[in-house]
């Protein structure tokens, strides 16, 4: 509200400073010719010359030649400003205040293009909390690393899996990348291991597949040729080899096999419609596989939250509170998204607080009541509250 | 919300450069008053809108808000308050923004302190200022948006660089924009001219208060930064012939050429289509320099071809710009009237050999900054061009520049008596090459060049103080006399004596600093003793210290002369750990004859020799004399700027008759 009303007042200084001179207009002077001033700037040299003279600067002769010269000059202007003479006109308010109309409109068209109005300002002063929770999660993230480079065996992959997902998303890509590397250097390491490993790489050398991130890929499909996220990043690689129309053949594939809604399905037909583009094959509808999705939120899944099972009993709770919080508080300020909801409740589910599992859900019935009866979330949501024992209601 | 403010106010300030870029011109043409009158509310408002916004900005850094891209990737939240601050103009989009502001405060400084300048020259000077105003506005706004946010925010900020934690570079860029950006306005005078069809000694007298401004901001702020380019870096050279800063000087030379050129069109009226020109191809230069620094050229020809977007942008209105006043210049300046004759020996011609040099001079280094970047476009190879080819091509272009311009201020207009000029000078002349002479016996023979440009130098401020001393009649009239005269010099002419003298004392240091400089890299252990400039330096060690939020290697160098103590230095080299780099901080012992310079290289590797460090040592003579010099070209700057006779204009009809000038100078 405050904003629009500091806009508002934008306006009206931007206004008046449109229309302010039709209202000085009429007390000013008259204007000033260009003639008028060119004749006080002569009359000026003039005197200029006299005063040289006085100081001896320079001779009478060139004193009378340089005054000759002057006064021909200022004889010129006279002349010519016979000829162009003339009283201006003080007409033509019209275009002003067009003006003052046009001015806004465009600005705000501009600001709509530009503008997040809805986005708050956040000084480095006010967001206590928030560092507080950042500053504990890199504690115990760093209480992890240490436990599992203690960890005489190596420590479980998915150990260092969580690990890793923790840095990325702390924004501490390098440091994800070597507790992949550890985790995929372990006997039980996964595909999903390795198909992180491979978005971190990625994302290191920002989006270009490097050899090592072609390895990870590589790993990840022959552990699991349906592991979405291998599939993925493998389009990628292929894109950018040259080979756009086989990622984009690889990625139908995955669609189709399917079976029902996945999360990652929006981004996958976004990635299949840029294949498209540079393929020449025809691009694919989002309704056709996922209707009404959302692009899938990243963040600790219910598998991350699982793989916590390695820790200390108290540490792993520790750590899944803080990251179940954190969804928590941001499904609070964006309640729309019904992913989130659902991974919300099935996390509730796993730490056994069913009440609170039973309020996610219930989030999610109405968010859920908007889509169409196809949609497999609608089911989602219903077979995860029969699991509760609280389903039908 | 703040950030938000920012957006629309810039937004709003655009809609309003699009009015005043029309309507003024439309009100010159029709003669219509209301129209032309509008430009003065319009570029004030374009002012103050464009100032809220770079507030906004400068609020959102100093509160750490991290939810503007622009913050949270150029600012830390532990970053002193001051860098904060300057954080500010560090981005690409704020030093955008800040040169939008600059640009439209010139215009708006136009429309407030114009009051003499005729209202239809008014009108169209500031449309076209607004034209300028419209292209960058949309450029920052569209492809440089300073107030992108960023939501979620980072924890924290993104930048910690220690180097560009120094009060000379915070400040530098604000008075380097204000000087090149200040050129807009006389191209925008220019191109009012070109259009009206007019110049002459009114017009010439307008813009001169404009160009000196826009001179003496671009001096301070070339000093500016190489004084810290001396002090931070730890090289002990002052100019590295970059080319970063090669697109600060040339505007600054063409610049020069301009102010003296404009002196001709003033007083005599001739060179109208020259000093056109030059307004027209200085501000063209400053829109070359933002588009080789903003479009990411410099850092790599491949890097502008994977991101040419922003680069794009700015070349074409690179391009619409010059080439458009150029056209328009081609089109209208033949049917200016030419103006007074002159004899090829007159102060004029002087002024006519000053031009020439400083347009070839330009060129030189032109040719110097651009030649790698095509090189690299065309062959890919990357060569850098250096102080060897700067010192060999324009040392030799400024030293007759100076020996004509100890006699420039002797010759009269129009026609000169060079014989009577000689015979006033060759004593002089004859004592600077015996002054220069006896520094390269003294010095057992520095190399031909210096000892040329000293000569030169010795010339220059003896010269000026002779013509100082002729015109208050020194020695040749009672002492009351000469003070009565010295009194009533007007302030132009002190201010091209202060300035001469400055250039003079200016070269004194580039020559003594560069001809007569030791320099010792040493590698030493604790109790070690260098000898170096008749100083001995006695190494005492390293010590490590904690600074607030660095650890600092701090050495510890006792210098003496001849035995009897002179000073202790201690150079430190600090490791910044958030941001994992290292920067020197020089021990420098300042005296006006000369500095010793100290800094801390590497630590030799611990096996080798516990305790053994690499040194730097420099002794750099007169080496101040470089910013003495330059102060004292500021300070002639000011004094012509504050002369009464730059505020006579166009009376209004109203008010009494406009001959109120007083020859009382």
């Amino acid at each position: 509200m405050i904003l629009w009303l500091s806009f508002a007042m934008l306006v009206a200084l931007a206004v008046a400073f449109l229309i302010v001179s039709i209202f000085t207009s009429r007390t000013a002077p008259a204007a000033s010719s260009r003639d008028d001033g060119a004749l006080s700037i002569h009359l000026d040299q003039l005197a200029e010359i006299e005063a040289d003279l006085g100081r001896g600067v320079i001779s009478e002769a060139e004193a009378a030649a340089a005054t000759g010269e002057v006064k021909r000059r200022m004889l010129a202007i006279a002349r010519r400003s016979d000829k162009t003479s003339g009283t201006p006109s003080r007409a033509g308010r019209g275009p002003l205040i067009l003006a003052a109309v046009l001015v806004p409109i465009a600005a705000g068209g501009f600001y709509s293009l530009l503008g997040s109005p809805e986005t708050p300002s956040l000084a480095f002063a006010d967001r206590a909390e928030e560092q507080a929770q950042a500053t504990e999660i890199a504690g115990l993230a760093e209480k992890l690393r240490i436990r599992l480079e203690s960890d005489e065996s190596g420590g479980p992959a998915e150990g260092w899996g969580l690990l890793g997902q923790t840095y990325m998303s702390m924004g501490r890509v390098e440091d994800a990348v070597q507790a992949f590397e550890r985790g995929s250097e372990q006997p039980d390491a996964s595909s999903a291991i390795f198909s992180r490993l491979a978005e971190a790489l990625i994302r290191m050398d920002s989006g270009i597949v490097t050899p090592a991130a072609q390895n990870a890929i590589d790993r990840a499909i022959e552990l699991d040729p349906n592991n979405p996220a291998a599939v993925f990043y493998n389009s990628i690689a292929l894109d950018q080899q040259g080979r756009s129309g086989e990622g984009y053949d690889n990625l139908l594939a995955a669609l189709q096999s399917a079976d029902g809604f996945a999360p990652w399905m929006p981004s996958f037909i976004d990635q299949a419609n840029r294949l498209a583009e540079r393929s020449g094959r025809p691009p694919v509808d989002v309704a056709s596989f996922a209707p009404m999705a959302r692009e899938a939120v990243p963040g600790p899944s219910a598998e991350d939250v699982a793989a916590a099972g390695e820790m200390s009993e108290e540490d792993r709770s520790a750590f899944i509170r803080s990251m179940v919080g954190r969804l928590a508080s941001r499904l609070e300020e964006e309640p729309d998204d019904l992913d989130g909801w659902l991974r919300l409740a099935n996390a509730y589910t796993v730490l056994g607080e069913r009440s609170k599992a039973i309020d996610a859900y219930e989030q999610a019935i109405v968010l859920a009541e908007k889509l169409p009866e196809s949609d497999p979330r609608r089911a989602q949501v219903q077979s995860g509250l029969d699991r509760l024992g609280a389903g039908g209601d | 919300m703040t950030p938000e403010i920012g957006v629309f106010a810039l937004a709003l300030a655009l809609g309003l450069a699009l009015v005043q870029s029309i309507l003024p011109m439309i009100g010159a043409a029709r003669n219509n008053a209301l129209w032309m009158g509008s430009a003065k509310a319009t570029a004030i408002g374009q002012t103050v809108f464009i100032g809220l916004s770079f507030a906004a900005l400068m609020r959102s850094f100093v509160v750490s808000d991290f939810t503007v891209r622009n913050v949270a990737e150029n600012s830390h939240s532990l970053k002193p308050m001051l860098f904060k601050i300057a954080g500010t103009w560090g981005s690409h989009e704020g030093s955008l923004l800040l040169w939008v502001l600059i640009l439209a405060a010139f215009g708006g400084g136009v429309a407030v302190f114009g009051r003499n300048i005729p209202d239809a020259l008014k009108a169209r000077t500031l449309a076209a200022q607004a034209w300028i105003s419209v292209g960058f506005l949309s450029f920052l706004l569209l492809t440089s948006n300073p107030f992108e946010r960023l939501y979620p925010p980072p924890i924290d900020g993104n930048d910690l660089n220690p180097l560009l934690q120094d009060v000379g570079l915070a400040m530098h860029p604000p008075l380097l924009y204000v000087g090149y950006v200040g050129f807009s306005i006389v191209f925008s005078f220019a191109v009012a001219a070109l259009i009206e069809g007019r110049v002459d000694a009114a017009w010439a007298r307008w813009v001169r208060p404009w160009t000196l401004a826009a001179w003496i901001s671009l001096t301070a702020g070339i000093a500016l930064g190489s004084w810290w380019a001396y002090y931070e870096l730890g090289w002990g050279g002052w100019w590295f012939w970059d080319p970063v800063e090669n697109v600060s000087f040339m505007p600054w030379l063409l610049g020069t050429a301009l102010l003296h050129s404009a002196i001709v069109t003033e007083k005599r009226g001739a060179f109208k289509s020259w000093t056109i020109l030059l307004a027209i191809l200085t501000f063209s230069l400053s829109l070359l320099g933002t588009f080789i620094v903003r479009s990411g050229l410099l850092t790599s020809v491949h890097a502008f071809a994977v991101d040419p977007e922003r680069g794009v942008y700015i070349l074409a209105l690179l391009g619409l710009s010059i080439g458009g006043s150029l056209t328009l210049y081609a089109w209208r300046a033949p049917e200016m009237e030419s103006g007074g004759v002159f004899a090829p020996v007159s102060r004029e011609a002087g002024l006519l050999i000053n031009n020439l040099l400083l347009g070839v001079a330009t060129a030189t280094v032109l040719f110097g900054t651009l030649y790698p970047l095509f090189l690299e476009a065309i062959t890919g190879d990357k060569i850098s061009v250096g102080p060897p080819f700067f010192n060999a091509s324009f040392v030799p272009i400024m030293l007759p520049l100076v020996f004509v311009m100890g006699f420039g201020p002797f010759l009269s207009w129009k026609r000169a008596d060079l014989r009577g000029v000689l015979q006033r000078l060759w004593g002089l002349l004859l004592l600077s090459f015996a002054a220069a002479a006896i520094v390269w016996y003294l010095t057992t023979g520095g190399p031909l060049l210096a000892v040329l440009s000293l000569a030169m130098a010795f010339w220059l401020f003896l010269a000026t103080l002779r013509e100082w001393a002729g015109r208050i009649r020194l020695l040749e009239a009672p002492f009351a006399e000469s003070v009565r005269r010295a009194n009533g010099l007007p302030r132009a002419s002190y201010g091209m004596t202060v300035a001469h003298l400055g250039l003079a004392i200016a070269m004194f240091g580039f020559i003594g600093s560069s001809a007569w400089k030791s320099e010792q890299v040493v590698f030493v252990s604790p109790g070690n003793e260098i000898g170096i400039a008749g100083f001995d330096v006695r190494f005492d060690g390293v010590e490590r210290r904690q600074g607030p939020n660095y650890l600092a290697d701090v050495g510890t160098l006792v210098v003496t002369r001849d035995g009897k103590p002179v000073t202790t230095l201690f150079p430190e080299r600090r490791f910044y750990p958030v941001a994992e780099s290292n920067t020197t901080e020089s021990a420098i012992r300042s005296t006006l004859a000369g500095d010793l310079y100290a800094s801390l290289a590497e630590p030799a590797a611990d096996d080798a020799k516990p305790g053994a460090w690499t040194l730097r040592i420099l002794y750099e003579p007169l080496v101040n004399f470089i910013w003495l010099g330059s102060a004292m070209l500021v300070l002639g700057g000011g004094l012509s700027l504050s002369d009464r006779r730059l505020r006579i204009g166009a009376p209004r009809r109203s008010t009494a008759a406009p001959a109120n000038a007083t020859p009382a100078e």
